[in-house]
């Protein structure tokens, strides 16, 4: 794990709250470390000001893969490596493997895009991340600075005017 | 805001319609054809298209309203407008269905009389097996009365939708009233669009059934049904109307359009690939002239209404950017239609060579006897209005296509665009994807 950060935060109980929140800190020149909410915001992004995630061009690459995975592989095994007469139908029967071509497309872009998704944000088995506070999971949203960035005292009046309902600092 | 039809615009519409009027007209003389095959294909495979965008319009717009769905309300007029195109598409399959009746045609293999008199040489025992369904009663029959039940429901919704507009307040009465008309205009619109489906274009090929062919043509429609809304919108946000209509509705609309087009190659793909895999003889000579006489169609039909879309409209952006969702929405249109060619002429064209008819534009193309597609397979004679569209297609269908439009704007010019009163403008109005 990092090394550990003091942070404070602050939690919202409606996401509305949480996106004006933020647009208001971003427009106050407040580094915001993260916003944890319990299901996705639509809008959020943009006003975090993230850039958009690259994530379904590598998916568009593995399912590049798969489609060629599938169609060369089945290619080579019907017309190569072990021809059959499948209904009186030719070797190289190209609908027949539409389906499976198909199949191993989505298959590659799906686990590819997973692992990938996985390596990038640090997760997988044994990992523990620290939950803020359990609540970010069920009802309320959450802005959290890191306070080796930003002026502690700004930021708590920030919040207060914002309509945070309540306010807290932890180690992480 | 109220969309003002201008003068101008009406102007292009007519001269639209008057191409396509002539158009349509010299088809009547194209040929030495007595039957007239390629008239009334054409006006066929036009009004079928256009009845059945129609349809569609108003069968998502109910299946939009029955999921409480609240996106698309901004510009709910517009499939309200497309819609009632219904009044006029009916009465063209209606026309349709009577010139069958009077044999003043021979688009319908089962349309012969000869074909199900046992004592007759026509006789055709497959015909005759099916004739209890396929016939003229059935045809003008469910024409009517499922055209009478979408035009009903549809306007119901229409006119409670309008009275909502004026009046409506915060209160759910009127919606709820929209709601329960929306729920019961499904089924008949589910239903109904199969078996007219099978009516009006599958029986076209009356010895060929396929289980999936009410799906497909459905999709088909569907597709063009989105293309021609983005088309509208693109085309009012043009002329400064609907400022409210925002990226974030052409996202969803660029959506349904990418979805519902792999939706369509999907059952394309599963009606040919069980075909050709079965390889029965009575099925599979449905593709076998398709491809063989038809190969650019064929294989366009593919490129155009998968591959394009599926690439084009792949990313995020693209769907978001107005000139590649217009581009996309244009060809898909156009790829739909031509879609539509192809399960209309082959099947016709062999009906009028069966019923002795030459097709008129055939140069030296098996006169005399009639087309055995079997044996006939291997020639690939391109013969524009039949093989493939030649200018009278082209302008027939560019004459609908104004039809279309003028009726639309039309109706859509009566009221105010944006129904203010609805329950959910407001979620429309701040619509995210």
């Amino acid at each position: 794990m990092a090394k550990s950060k003091d942070i404070i935060y602050g939690l919202y109980n409606d996401e509305e709250h949480l996106i004006e929140a933020v647009r208001a800190a971003r427009a106050d020149h407040l580094e915001i470390m993260d916003v944890y909410t319990p299901f996705p915001v639509h809008g959020l992004d943009p006003v975090l000001g993230l850039s958009e995630s690259r994530l379904h061009i590598a998916g568009f690459v593995y399912g590049m893969l798969g489609t060629l995975t599938a169609f060369l592989g089945m290619t080579w095994i019907f017309t190569k490596d072990w021809p059959i007469i499948f209904g009186g139908k030719p070797y190289w029967s190209v609908p027949a493997f539409i389906p499976i071509t198909f199949e191993l497309t989505v298959l590659f872009a799906s686990i590819g895009m997973v692992v990938t998704f996985y390596i990038i944000n640090g997760l997988g088995p044994g990992v523990v991340n620290p939950t803020i506070d359990l609540r970010i999971t069920d009802d309320k949203f959450c802005i959290a600075f890191d306070k080796s960035e930003v002026d502690t005292s700004k930021v708590e009046s920030f919040l207060r005017g914002s309509g945070a309902s309540e306010i807290h600092s932890k180690t992480i | 805001m109220t969309y003002e039809f201008s003068g101008k615009s009406k102007m292009w519409l007519l001269i639209g319609m008057v191409v396509g009027a002539v158009c349509l007209g010299l088809s009547w003389f194209s040929g030495d054809d007595g039957l007239h095959t390629r008239f009334w294909s054409n006006f066929l495979h036009n009004s079928v298209f256009f009845t059945g965008i129609a349809l569609m319009a108003g069968f998502f717009m109910c299946c939009s309203i029955t999921a409480w769905a609240g996106w698309y309300v901004v510009f709910k007029r517009v499939w309200e407008s497309i819609s009632m195109f219904l009044i006029i598409g009916i009465p063209l399959m209606l026309l349709i269905g009577v010139t069958v009746a009077l044999h003043m045609n021979h688009l319908y293999h089962w349309a012969d009389p000869t074909m199900i008199d046992p004592t007759h040489e026509n006789y055709d025992t497959i015909i005759a097996g099916k004739s209890g369904f396929l016939n003229t009663k059935w045809y003008i029959g469910g024409t009517v009365v499922f055209g009478l039940i979408w035009i009903f429901f549809l306007s119901r919704i229409r006119s409670i939708s309008l009275a909502e507009g004026q009046t409506g307040g915060d209160g759910f009465e009127k919606h709820y009233g929209i709601r329960k008309y929306a729920a019961l205009f499904l089924p008949f619109a589910g239903f109904g669009s199969a078996a007219m489906i099978w009516q009006w274009i599958m029986s076209i090929d009356a010895h060929w059934y396929s289980t999936m062919f009410a799906w497909y043509t459905g999709a088909s429609w569907f597709v063009s049904m989105i293309a021609i809304t983005i088309l509208i919108l693109q085309y009012l946000k043009g002329k400064g109307y609907y400022d409210e209509v925002s990226t974030e509705h052409f996202h969803d609309l660029g959506k349904f359009l990418f979805a519902f087009s792999i939706f369509w190659t999907y059952l394309w793909f599963s009606q040919y690939m069980l075909i050709w895999y079965a390889n029965v003889g009575e099925e599979t000579i449905y593709f076998k002239e398709r491809v063989t006489k038809y190969p650019v169609l064929f294989y366009a039909n593919l490129v155009i209404n998968f591959v394009a879309p599926f690439f084009i409209l792949m990313r995020n952006d693209t769907k978001r950017k107005m000139g590649s969702l217009g581009f996309v929405a244009g060809l898909v249109l156009f790829g739909h239609w031509l879609d539509f060619f192809l399960m209309i002429k082959p099947g016709v064209l062999h009906t009028a060579h069966l019923a002795g008819g030459d097709h008129g534009g055939g140069h030296g193309h098996d006169h005399g006897h009639g087309h055995d597609v079997a044996h006939g397979a291997h020639e690939s004679v391109f013969e524009l209005g039949f093989t493939i569209p030649g200018l009278l297609e082209i302008g027939t269908f560019i004459g609908f296509l104004c039809l279309f439009f003028f009726f639309v704007f039309t109706v859509l010019s009566r009221v105010p665009l944006i129904s203010k009163n609805d329950p959910y403008i407001e979620e429309s109005l701040h619509h995210h994807t």
